[in-house]
């Protein structure tokens, strides 16, 4: 097959082909994500950054939320041309625990808590080769967002898709329907309130209980 | 078939019957219902290596009006339910359902909200093939069991278009599953069997894991 | 529906052409709906019709929702790998690995894992890689009418099924990279196996060459189909072959890369048209590409263990033909019963209550052949996942489908959404 005119490899001589790996990790990931770093935090001055694993993590508000994002697909050193990702994560309300240590998880705290949702959007710049991730909190009982369609088109079917299971509303998004479960459905899946729905199994004269109902 | 309804009792047609459940089992036509992983399988026992078209089954008809047999192939969502129904109430009768894989058979192991726990809750199901995803020769196996049951059924009974499973199942007692009516090898130890596998796969094993 | 408000029309026979003249525009709503022949998977398709030209694509999706993210919360972080695998069902080794990369950079020891589990991962992966691109391109044929496609695609993938098989003892939906590394070490001979697959992969790619490539009925059903541009491809989110196929030379193997795969010598394939045909050469010149980084994967196979060193992580079974059949191997059962404590408390609290995940949110991607397949996996310190979403490029790229289809036929559709190569499992979840 590979001698077929159409499934040639472009003919790039040596030293380009050196070039062009040696540009794509000449800068390593450390080195970028400090570079994205700096560069948000001259931009958006009262800004949270957070770093964990190697990975940032820019903390903003619903209403501050658009002029980021914006400022991160528009500005030339961050050019983040894609937004690959939007998710939540559902915290409830009420006291849950905090484990301290990284590993054994002990000591434990409480932790009281008012039930929020975190929209968590990530980003990625093709030129670049970094990422982003930006975080806005809600809460769970009035949860709104402007939405990002106007930015990236993708966030189209991704915030919807947090609104079907979620229950986030993205203010300003041209079609918010439920998008998974059927139109009448009644509630978000994927919070913590609503139930796994499982049915207990008969097998062999033994009954199992749904998974979220067993001990262990 | 629906002759012997209308004949007076006790007339049977003995080799008129074995001729037509032959006829019946010789081509059946499937329709094109797979819906996740199990039908990457079931394109898999229909392409050349596994070979459907040697039972003349390889004309998946797209159409359920033109076709007799639904492979419920993959895991039926809530969303999925009200269409296979209706799919199967298109199907002219007399016509079968194999549910394949253990999604289609008892939800699988996805035991949660979004999963209906057997398409049998949904349509009747003449065969089921458990595996995840079952090996094309699993479903080969399945596929000539239901054509044993074919060849011998005499009457098919099916629920009306709209009509409920319990609805069904009151009105004609009709009663689902038996352990034959279940694909696979036909060895499986009981529960307080056990038996020896190396005697059983003969003495090399598949693949030698390494120790 | 609320009618009361939409015009009404008397029409008695004669004057039926009136009908249409009157309406203002002449558009039907057709449904393409979930149980067809070509499209791929239960993907519901709304179009709006003048004639045969299709005016917008709306597509409707969740007839595939399974819950795997909610299942995923209820069960330990290594179990999650059997659920996750069942996503993207074309590509197994790549919803597995994308997860075990986030578990691992969790629980920080993505520079631990071993040497020859990193490589035995990109050798399966890439295998799986040249599976998923028969079967898109398989399928894409099938559905365009070239059935010996279909039946060529499926016969080469039977070869790695094979593979697959002699490994992890599953054709498909495998679960056997876990956090950590692999979960079973290749059986002796397997590399003798690869090389002789992958050689006759060559030649029989060879033949779907001559069946498609400069088949003018292929070409002209392909070329000039959902063009799309890079601008819109960036505005959707679009991501890996077709995102190459429009000039781009974005890899997550080159950009953001893992498992080592950077240290191996192949290259991007990017082709300019943007068109259906230009990603069907994209796929078949991917092909060729993952059969070098196969190739040079099993030169640097070399012994050592697949699972990473720490046994609070390790997933402990040594799995062999046993007794009581596939189980833990003999000598393993008698270590852990008759010689080292140490080692039967690790076996017992890993497969009971696995191991415990420190806590945060990492987002680990991998290029999948449909394009960037990442999990978001949050963790509250417990032995069970707190939140994981897995992002998978073919939700995104459905997405897409109104800018593909402008301009379009109804036939057209069809070629166009078989290009993009949408796996409904992975869009649903």
């Amino acid at each position: 097959m590979t001698d077929h005119p159409r499934m040639q490899v472009p003919d790039v001589s040596a030293q380009e082909k050196l070039n062009q790996i040696e540009a794509s990790v000449s800068i390593t990931l450390d080195q970028r994500t400090q570079r994205v770093r700096d560069r948000l935090a001259s931009a958006f001055r009262l800004l949270t950054l957070e770093e964990f694993r190697g990975e940032l993590t820019a903390v903003t508000t619903p209403n501050e939320l658009l002029a980021l994002l914006q400022f991160c697909k528009t500005d030339p050193e961050l050019a983040c041309e894609l937004l690959t990702d939007v998710t939540g994560v559902h915290w409830p309300g009420g006291t849950r625990e905090h484990r301290a240590q990284e590993t054994t998880g002990w000591p434990t705290y409480s932790v009281e808590d008012e039930g929020r949702i975190d929209v968590l959007y990530i980003l990625l710049s093709v030129t670049h080769g970094h990422r982003l991730r930006v975080r806005v909190s809600v809460p769970d009982d009035a949860a709104e967002v402007p939405s990002a369609v106007e930015v990236y088109r993708s966030a189209s079917m991704l915030e919807r898709e947090v609104f079907d299971l979620m229950g986030v509303q993205f203010a300003g998004h041209p079609r918010l329907e439920r998008l998974f479960m059927p139109e009448d459905w009644v509630g978000h899946p994927l919070r913590k309130d609503y139930p796994l729905g499982g049915v207990a199994v008969q097998y062999k004269g033994a009954t199992v209980p749904p998974p979220d109902e067993r001990q262990y | 078939m629906g002759l012997e309804a209308r004949l007076p009792q006790g007339v049977l047609l003995t080799s008129v019957e074995k001729l037509v459940g032959w006829g019946r089992a010789g081509s059946l036509w499937p329709a094109t219902f797979g819906l996740a992983c199990c039908a990457v399988e079931m394109m898999a026992t229909g392409a050349a290596h596994y070979d459907l078209a040697r039972f003349g089954m390889e004309v998946f008809r797209a159409s359920p009006r033109q076709a007799d047999l639904m492979i419920v192939a993959g895991r039926v969502s809530q969303k999925m339910a009200p269409i296979v129904r209706n799919l199967y109430d298109q199907m002219p009768e007399p016509k079968w359902a194999i549910a394949m894989g253990v999604c289609a058979s008892s939800g699988g192991m996805f035991n949660n909200y979004a999963i209906v726990q057997g398409v049998d809750h949904i349509i009747p199901v003449d065969m089921y093939v458990p595996g995840c995803p079952p090996r094309p020769e699993m479903l080969l196996d399945g596929i000539l069991k239901l054509h044993e049951k074919i060849k011998t059924e005499q009457f098919v009974v099916r629920p009306r278009k709209g009509e409920s499973m319990e609805d069904f199942r009151r009105r004609t007692g009709w009663e689902g599953p038996k352990p034959e009516d279940v694909a696979g090898p036909d060895n499986i130890p009981q529960p307080g069997e056990r038996h020896d596998l190396h005697q059983v796969l003969g003495s090399k094993a598949v693949g030698q894991v390494r120790q | 529906m609320d009618l009361s408000s939409a015009p009404e029309f008397t029409v008695v026979g004669a004057d039926w052409q009136e009908l249409p003249d009157a309406v203002e525009d002449n558009l039907m709503v057709i449904n393409m709906g979930p149980q067809h022949p070509s499209t791929h998977g239960v993907l519901r398709m709304v179009l709006t019709l003048d004639g045969e030209n299709v005016h917008d694509c709306q597509p409707v999706i969740g007839y595939l929702h399974t819950g795997i993210e909610k299942n995923l919360e209820y069960r330990p972080w290594t179990q999650g790998v059997t659920f996750v695998t069942r996503m993207d069902y074309l590509s197994p080794m790549f919803n597995e690995l994308a997860f075990c990369l986030a578990v691992e950079k969790l629980l920080g020891i993505t520079d631990d894992v071993p040497e020859r589990a990193q490589t035995l991962r990109v050798l399966m992966t890439e295998l799986n890689r040249v599976s998923s691109h028969l079967v898109a391109i398989g399928t894409g044929g099938m559905e365009l009418g070239a059935l010996s496609a279909m039946l060529y695609g499926f016969r080469e993938r039977e070869h790695i099924l094979d593979l697959f098989e002699f490994v992890t003892g599953l054709r498909m939906n495998h679960a056997w990279i876990r956090p950590g590394g692999v979960s079973v070490d290749v059986p002796d001979g397997f590399e003798g196996r690869v090389r002789t697959v992958i050689a006759e992969l060559r030649d029989r790619f060879g033949e779907l060459n001559d069946l498609l490539t400069d088949n003018p009925i292929w070409i002209e059903r392909n070329t000039g189909i959902g063009k799309l541009t890079a601008d819109q491809c960036f505005d959707y989110g679009i991501t890996g072959p077709v995102l190459r196929s429009v000039g781009v030379a974005h890899d997550l193997r080159r950009s953001a890369p893992y498992c080592g795969i950077d240290s191996y010598d192949f290259d991007v394939v990017t082709e300019t048209a943007g068109d259906s045909y230009a990603r069907y050469v994209v796929r078949m010149r991917e092909l060729e590409q993952s059969l070098r980084i196969a190739e040079q994967a099993v030169d640097r196979l070399s012994p050592g263990p697949v699972m990473v060193a720490d046994k609070k992580i390790a997933w402990p079974a040594q799995l062999a033909l046993g007794p009581d059949g596939l189980g833990n191997a003999k000598e393993y059962i008698q270590k852990i019963m008759g010689e080292s404590m140490e080692a039967l408390i690790h076996h017992f609290k890993l497969v009971t209550e696995g191991f415990v995940v420190p806590q945060g949110t990492v987002y680990a991607a991998v290029e999948s052949p449909r394009g960037e397949l990442g999990a978001h996996a949050t963790s509250n310190g417990t032995n069970k996942p707190y939140r994981v979403h897995m992002r998978d490029p073919s939700f995104v790229h459905i997405g897409a489908l109104p800018a593909l289809a402008k301009g379009l036929q109804v036939a057209d559709i069809i070629a166009a959404v078989a290009s993009m190569d949408p796996v409904m499992g992975g869009v649903d979840r």
